[in-house]
């Protein structure tokens, strides 16, 4: 993209390098302007009633738009002193640094390998974990339950947060596998090699050669494994049973999905408490978390 | 099985035989091969006028030489007492290798004598011959560095009680003149900056171009001054002398490996019989061959397979369930508390366990098979120490994927059989506790769309594919438009497009979804909104979304638009950012329309780009659970068509999530889920193998 700079019009001079505006483009221009700025309207719209909402003071246990408004911030302290929110924030944030943790362990070995090794079965393998992958995560919930159970009596410690951390671990070990292999791949073998004459074994030249190159993946990677378990529904609702141990998406939930129980308003506020943090962090790490995902592109 | 006239060592190098007697042998066996129908009653009786192995003067010959070796290595305690008394070392390594050097130097002594009777005794000649020359060397080298350690010490013992402001004020007044320096060329740069002879880029890398430099020359000064110097030696040296010893010993065992290499190996054997001898035990075969350390870890999976595998298999130390044994009875016979659900999944556990022994005992006969093999054609067998090396290379990848393997099998694949077994059994409401298999009763009630649970799949398939088609067309769509829109050049606030378009993404889906939930609930705001537009105001003729089926569909198939564009918006406009721009200028001077660039060079690149992600935002939808669900539970709820079970927006994957979860119907839930996934893995399989990645096998 070339920057341009401003012309001067002092001398009547046309000086910029593009062509002059015909009638049509002026015309085209002020479509797409209207067409941006519609698009805009209906995204910020919705976005702007949350935070509208959540501060509304008149609102009880249903939300309307109009009537008096009056700024209070009685539904986070609802939020905070009525629910188990910050149990919720808690459990959140320990189930994705779990899930982070130990992906970027898993992931860190197998990438590794499977970029510099040629080894026997490893694109069968490779292509089974792929293809399993593409089985949706719940077609297991049957025996997830079960799984559980017994995994417990093996090892009582063992409680369905952390079975959820395994279930989100194992989930993504194929994709981000695929996408460190694909970054590793893309790192000269000089420098391995290098390094072998030097006398580094296996895992010396994995921490000093190629974690240091493969960091920014390693970052993103990390990065979505932290931010999947802050998303996701589905598995929460089916194995978490006590609203103590429920994450933000589940406990969020019990806010609006009871008739008798309800506090939308309350939702709002604490949906706006969840999505702050996270829309900083892919506002900031925008072109990262996209790279991420489209070198991921083969998980369906 | 012949003996062959000669034997190769590992690298393929033949030797002649030493073993008189296999020597005699093969060179007969060899004749016989060749000779015509005459000669050959000749030279049968021949071999068999040979003397037998007991009575062989070139066995015998051996015997008493070994006799000899048990003797001299008996002495071996002996002698090691003298050289004790001839070492003054206190240094563990110089001690070590001292007396190992003596010994050695002993043993090859010893050896030379035997070295033509057979290969094994020229082996530990000339290991010992190695270990005698090489040892003396690392010793001497080893003192010299202990010396020049012990002399660093004392000079820094001395330099310690020395008085050093004098060094201290002479780097004292260098740094103060290092940063006066520093500060002299900063004010230049400024100076120059001022002036505009250079860039503001240019002066930020300048000025820290000579802050490190000055940092860095700070910092050797630092460290040369004379007490620092001391301790940066000493410590370097002890650094050394770790490393060194280390070296050596690997120097030498590396010799001596490649010694193994080179020199034969004479057995008498000619079938590899140890090895189906010792099938049963994974460990066993290894330590009859002496390699004991690596028969320790087989050992370690023998005992995986007989204490927890097998038992297991058989249905002790279970959970609730009957090992092998439960996947068929299903607990039919058992207690109220055995559920059949148990029983199958310990089933299912005990077959991987299963597989997992068999993997072990295949690894332990093959390993013990090919090495025998190796040792009748004359190959020395490895030792540890090169079992060790060619593991860390070659078994590195199994060894580090073996925890994701673990992983996968026990989270991802385990559950996935499991599902696939229940599909073929009655696992329904009434069957809860204990169900029975039933083959194939579930998949004839999809497809015929019968029964409670069947009925309404065709229904709700159709809808799927309409849900997954129109709102994924609509979302790339709209994330298209957007991309091409805010990328022309002439539009202004792009920053505040893009962060605008990119928040549907960063706002977590439920949230947003839920919200838009209540937006449009029975008398949430949008409801009402809508409703004043058309003109209704008695609330009990008020159109309600949530309760229309096709209403319901389209704002659905509008939110997925609003929400998935989001995604397509960014990674179009990544890929637009990324076209050079003289593709633009060659097609304007060629005369192109700013439509014809966009037709001919903006799209077909675009798509060409983002082709594979596509699908995969296909297959998203297919499976995108949370939308149909948190927006109106599947609903609004239609019985005389879709039963008591589904909405009318159910797609199949809350479909199944509500026959699973909600209402029980496991059994054919698991089904839909069978037939599901496998058109799943079919379409992700196509789009897969059309990759750039996967077709040139670069996988």
């Amino acid at each position: 993209m070339t920057k341009k700079k401003k012309t001067k019009k002092t001398e009547g001079l046309y000086l910029s390098d593009r062509q002059p505006l015909t009638t049509a483009k002026v015309i085209s221009l002020g479509i797409s302007y209207i067409l941006l700025i519609f698009w805009a309207f209906v995204i910020i719209w919705p976005l702007a009633q949350i935070v509208i909402t959540s501060f509304n003071g008149n609102l009880t246990s249903y939300i309307s738009l109009g009537g008096e408004y009056e700024f209070s911030l009685k539904h986070f302290q609802y939020l905070f002193n009525e629910t188990y929110f910050w149990n919720w924030v808690v459990n959140t944030i320990g189930i994705a640094v779990a899930t982070a943790l130990l992906t970027l362990l898993i992931v860190s070995f197998t990438g590794y390998a499977y970029s510099r090794y040629r080894f026997k079965g490893r694109k069968a393998s490779l292509m089974a974990i792929m293809l399993l992958q593409t089985v949706p995560t719940f077609a297991g919930i049957t025996a997830f339950y079960t799984l559980h159970s017994i995994v417990n009596s093996a090892i009582p410690g063992f409680s369905r947060q952390m079975f959820l951390v395994l279930i989100y671990a194992g989930g993504g070990i194929a994709s981000n596998t695929f996408i460190l292999k694909g970054y590793i791949d893309g790192v000269s073998t000089e420098l391995d090699d290098a390094a072998r004459i030097d006398g580094c074994g296996s895992l010396q030249v994995y921490r000093l050669i190629i974690m240091p190159i493969a960091r920014p993946m390693l970052a993103i990677i990390a990065l979505w494994s932290f931010i999947g378990p802050f998303l996701d529904y589905l598995m929460p609702a089916i194995l978490l049973n006590d609203p103590r141990s429920y994450t933000l998406a589940t406990g969020l939930h019990t806010l609006i999905n009871d008739q008798y129980n309800m506090h939308q308003p309350v939702f709002a506020a604490g949906g706006l408490l969840t999505a702050i943090p996270i829309v900083i962090l892919f506002i900031a790490l925008q072109k990262e978390l996209v790279s991420g995902l489209s070198s991921g592109a083969v998980k369906g | 099985m012949k003996y062959k006239t000669t034997v190769l060592d590992d690298i393929g190098n033949q030797h002649p035989r030493k073993n008189l007697r296999l020597k005699e042998l093969s060179a007969l066996q060899e004749k016989l091969k060749w000779s015509d129908k005459t000669e050959r009653a000749g030279i049968q009786t021949e071999i068999k006028a040979l003397p037998r192995k007991t009575d062989h003067p070139y066995e015998k010959e051996l015997r008493a030489a070994r006799e000899q070796e048990k003797l001299f290595l008996r002495g071996a305690k002996e002698r090691r007492k003298k050289f004790l008394s001839q070492i003054k070392d206190t240094d563990r390594h110089l001690f070590n290798w001292q007396l190992e050097a003596a010994e050695s130097a002993e043993r090859y002594r010893f050896y030379e004598k035997y070295v033509d009777l057979s290969y094994d005794f020229e082996f530990e000649y000339k290991k010992h011959l190695e270990i005698a020359k090489q040892l003396p060397e690392a010793v001497i080298e080893r003192r010299a560095l202990l010396n020049e350690l012990a002399e660093a010490e004392t000079e820094l013992q001395s330099l310690k009680g020395q008085d050093h402001s004098a060094a201290k004020a002479e780097y004292a007044e260098f740094r103060q003149r290092r940063k006066e320096e520093r500060a002299a060329e900063k004010a230049e740069l400024r100076e120059s900056r001022r002036q505009g002879i250079i860039s503001a880029k240019a002066l930020i890398n300048e000025s820290k171009m000579a802050d490190l430099s000055a940092k860095e020359d700070i910092n050797s000064k630092k460290r040369s001054r004379p007490l620092p110097f001391a301790k940066d030696r000493v410590k370097n040296l002890k650094h050394r002398l770790k490393i060194e010893a280390k070296k050596k010993i690997k120097l030498l065992n590396s010799d001596i490996s490649d010694l193994r290499r080179r020199t034969p190996i004479e057995v008498n054997k000619r079938i590899p019989w140890l090895s189906w001898l010792t099938i049963l035990i994974p460990g066993l075969g290894q330590l009859s061959l002496g390699q004991r350390a690596k028969s320790a870890f087989f050992f370690i999976g023998t005992l995986y397979i007989y204490l927890i595998a097998i038992p297991y298999a058989l249905g002790s130390g279970n959970y609730r369930g009957d090992g092998i044994a439960g996947l068929i009875s299903l607990a039919r016979d058992g207690g109220r508390l055995d559920r059949s659900i148990i029983f199958m999944i310990e089933g299912v556990i005990a077959v991987i366990f299963l597989i997992l022994a068999l993997i072990i005992f295949i690894i332990s006969f093959r390993d013990v098979h090919t090495n025998e093999k190796k040792q009748i054609k004359g190959v020395r067998l490895h030792n540890w120490f090169e079992t060790r090396t060619t593991l860390q290379r070659d078994g590195f990848p199994y060894i580090a994927s073996t925890p994701a393997a673990l992983l996968t099998i026990f989270i991802v694949l385990l559950p996935i059989a499991v599902t696939a077994l229940i599909s073929f059994t009655n696992y329904d409401p009434t069957h809860q506790s204990k169900f029975v298999w039933q083959g194939l009763a579930n998949y004839k009630q999809i497809i015929a769309g019968q029964g409670i649970a069947g009925g309404p799949f065709w229904l709700i398939t159709g809808w799927t594919i309409i849900w997954t088609l129109l709102a994924t067309s609509f979302a790339i769509f709209i994330g298209f438009t957007l991309a091409l829109l805010v990328n022309q050049d002439r539009i202004r606030g792009k920053r505040f497009f893009r962060t605008t378009y990119l928040l549907p993404w960063a706002v977590p889906a439920f949230i947003t979804i839920m919200f838009f939930s209540i937006l449009f609930s029975p008398s949430g705001p949008l409801t009402l909104a809508l409703n004043s537009l058309l003109g209704n105001t008695d609330p009990s003729e008020m159109l309600n979304i949530k309760y229309t089926t096709w209403g319901t569909r389209i704002v659905l198939i509008l939110l997925q638009g609003w929400l998935g564009s989001s995604y397509i918006f960014l990674l179009c406009t990544g890929i637009l950012q990324g076209i050079p721009g003289d593709l633009y200028e060659a097609a304007e001077i060629d005369g192109a329309t700013g439509f014809q660039q966009t037709r001919h060079i903006t799209i077909p690149l675009l798509l060409y780009q983002t082709a594979p992600l596509m699908i995969g935002q296909y297959t998203f939808n297919f499976n995108n659970f949370s939308i149909i669900y948190l927006f109106n539970d599947g609903g609004p709820f239609a019985p005389s068509r879709y039963g008591n079970v589904a909405g009318t927006t159910d797609i199949l994957i809350s479909y199944i999530y509500k026959l699973t979860m909600q209402n029980q119907y496991q059994g054919i839930g698991s089904a839909i889920t069978v037939v599901v996934s496998l058109f799943i893995i079919f379409v992700t399989w196509i789009g897969f193998s059309r990759t750039k990645s996967f077709r040139e096998e670069s996988l």
